[in-house]
């Protein structure tokens, strides 16, 4: 069982947090990209500010989940919860920081009365594949197709 | 989250579409153009939002507990004179802020930041609409003998000048004061936003989760192209450089710490359960919060500048520039600085006593204004508001008036009578102080033709 991080607060992200995603993004995937951070948080931001969360440890951002709920996507007309976008400080990993990000966006969902929620995985990522499953994700019927232009 | 929607009766509403004529024109194209900027989000709609199932009890204060009051009516005479106080003042800030960003909205250099700030100020009307809504609604005879036409054409009348809150009575010079607006003075929205969540008066706490969500919105059109400004001038790429938003910062900054109120107040609206901080606590939060802004945006600035820095570092790296030193040819003078909590201030505890901008005190007038010359931008200082400020300030020097006289010197609104065909509006008017047994005096300036009648 995963060990919980005490201390560890879960609240909406704002624009202030926009410094701290690029970081731990830098961290994860070793690249510098502020002005996609920028851009990306602006977009939740407008769309849905309280769907978007970001896990705090001593005052200190250690990790960031971006989602929103939608209806019409691929088709769902239902309205669905999605979570598109995650991360948590490699010095955070395995302390549970994620599940309690995602359990704060769910009921965020279940509030805006979605009654699923959906993510995209790539199957290379299989750190990404197992925090999903643990949490209870299934694979689902949907399949993503790709042509190459 | 359930969520109620609600329009005014029809005089109220079609007062505020005429006022939004008026003061918001681009309005239509902002909404023929929503596809394009905001694909597949909800249009924008004028409205009233209340949430339901919010906490029904008292969340602060003497009457902690017990139930909330959905009728000012019902409320003490003096806990609903602070909110009817409180209310109005919102309003005007929704609307006045409008009649601010109209100004410069035309000379962004960049389409998308344009239509943020464009759908921020629609979102702007939508808070004013919110907040007349509850003059509307509910019945305010126990504190007011305005009716409710009185009272939206009164709010509907102000222009910039006659506002209730003085942030909102400077002009805009270009669009970096609609950017840096945002993030500055919209955060002091979001501050007074969240802490009426808690309100007593139940259908003023059921209006706030919406306008936060938009608020949220709202600061993000200021952060974000600051930082992209902010590398920009680390490249030399910008036109707008580091200077221009230090001076902005300065300019706005101590009109929003003002905004909280003076630093010793506050426990009223605590006592009554309006708000859950007194003045300064929440002023002290707000300070703090921009200081880590200006923090984010200098080390964005660094690592534009230096793109062989990491976070570290970056972080390393602002240290040892803010003590002095030059790193990679980067000065202290080439980043953005917090000004002293009590530079330029007018209002509140520090009001009028010459502060500089890292916290030196002037003792004459004349090197003071000097020193405001390098800190404020230039046009700016060519304004109306500059001119009151300088004019005010000599009186205290000259002893003619005392700092808190001039404190409370701003603009208040009365309805003034008269032969002029707008006479029943309100106007702009100050008391200026006068020798004991004279009559004071008042300086008139004429209310804009009146755009929204009810």
């Amino acid at each position: 069982m995963a060990e919980t991080a005490t201390g560890v607060r879960v609240r909406p992200a704002d624009e202030m947090d926009i410094s701290a995603i690029v970081g731990i993004d830098e961290k994860i995937g070793g690249h510098y990209r502020p002005e996609v951070w920028e851009r990306r948080v602006g977009y939740y931001l407008r769309r849905d500010p309280e769907a978007s969360v970001v896990a705090e440890a001593d005052g200190r951002v250690v990790g960031f989940m971006l989602g929103e709920v939608r209806s019409g996507e691929f088709g769902i007309e239902e309205t669905t919860g999605w979570v598109e976008h995650l991360g948590v400080d490699p010095g955070f990993r395995g302390k549970a920081v994620g599940r309690q990000m995602l359990d704060a966006m769910l009921e965020h969902f279940r509030s805006r009365g979605a009654r699923s929620v959906q993510t995209l995985v790539d199957e290379e990522m299989g750190e990404i594949l197992s925090f999903f499953s643990a949490l209870g994700f299934e694979p689902s019927t949907l399949r993503p197709f790709v042509r190459t232009l | 989250m359930s969520v109620k929607t609600t329009t005014m009766p029809k005089k109220f509403h079609d007062a505020v579409l005429k006022w939004k004529d008026a003061y918001l024109p681009d309005y239509e194209f902002l909404l023929e153009n929503w596809e394009k900027h905001f694909p597949r989000e909800p249009r924008f709609e004028l409205c009233a939002y209340r949430e339901l199932g919010m906490c029904t009890e008292i969340e602060c204060g003497d009457m902690q507990g017990k139930p909330k009051y959905t009728q000012a009516g019902a409320m003490q005479e003096e806990q609903a004179h602070h909110l009817h106080g409180a209310i109005r003042a919102q309003a005007s800030t929704e609307f006045g802020s409008i009649q601010q960003h109209r100004l410069t909205l035309a000379r962004a250099q960049d389409e998308e930041e344009q239509f943020w700030i464009l759908r921020m100020m629609a979102e702007e009307l939508r808070h004013g609409y919110q907040m007349l809504h509850l003059l509307v609604e509910d019945d305010w005879s126990s504190v007011s003998k305005e009716s409710a036409s009185d009272m939206i054409e009164d709010i509907l009348s102000m222009n910039t000048g006659s506002h209730l809150l003085g942030a909102f009575n400077i002009d805009f010079d270009s669009f970096v004061d609609n950017v840096v607006f945002c993030a500055l003075i919209d955060r002091v929205g979001k501050y007074q936003l969240a802490m009426q969540k808690i309100s007593a008066y139940q259908p003023m706490a059921e209006s706030m989760p919406q306008m936060l969500r938009e608020e949220a919105f709202h600061l993000a059109s200021g952060v974000v192209p600051m930082r992209r400004w902010m590398m920009q001038a680390a490249k030399g790429e910008g036109l707008i450089s580091v200077d221009m938003l230090q001076r902005a910062l300065n300019k706005w900054l101590p009109r929003g710490l003002e905004m909280f109120g003076d630093e010793r107040g506050g426990g009223t609206n605590v006592r009554y359960g309006l708000k859950p901080m007194k003045n300064a606590e929440a002023q002290q939060q707000y300070y703090q919060e921009v200081e880590k802004l200006v923090r984010d945006l200098n080390v964005r600035y660094l690592r534009a500048r230096v793109p062989s820095f990491g976070p570290s570092e970056a972080d390393a790296a602002l240290e040892r520039i803010l003590a002095g030193e030059a790193v990679e040819g980067i000065r202290r003078e080439d980043l953005l600085h917090m000004p002293s909590p009590e530079f330029y201030r007018r209002r509140g505890v520090p009001a009028f006593r010459m502060v500089g901008f890292a916290g030196e005190t002037f003792a004459d007038v004349g090197a003071y204004l000097r020193h405001l010359e390098q800190h404020l931008p230039d046009a700016y200082r060519a304004g109306r508001d500059y001119l009151e400020y300088v004019d005010t300030l000599r009186q205290v020097a000259r002893g003619e008036l005392e700092a808190k006289q001039a404190a409370a010197r701003m603009p208040t609104l009365r309805r003034v009578g008269g032969s002029c065909p707008c006479s029943k509006s309100v106007r702009w008017v100050v008391d200026e102080p006068r020798p004991a047994g004279d009559n004071p005096a008042v300086i008139e300036t004429p209310a804009p033709p009146v755009p929204a009648t009810v």
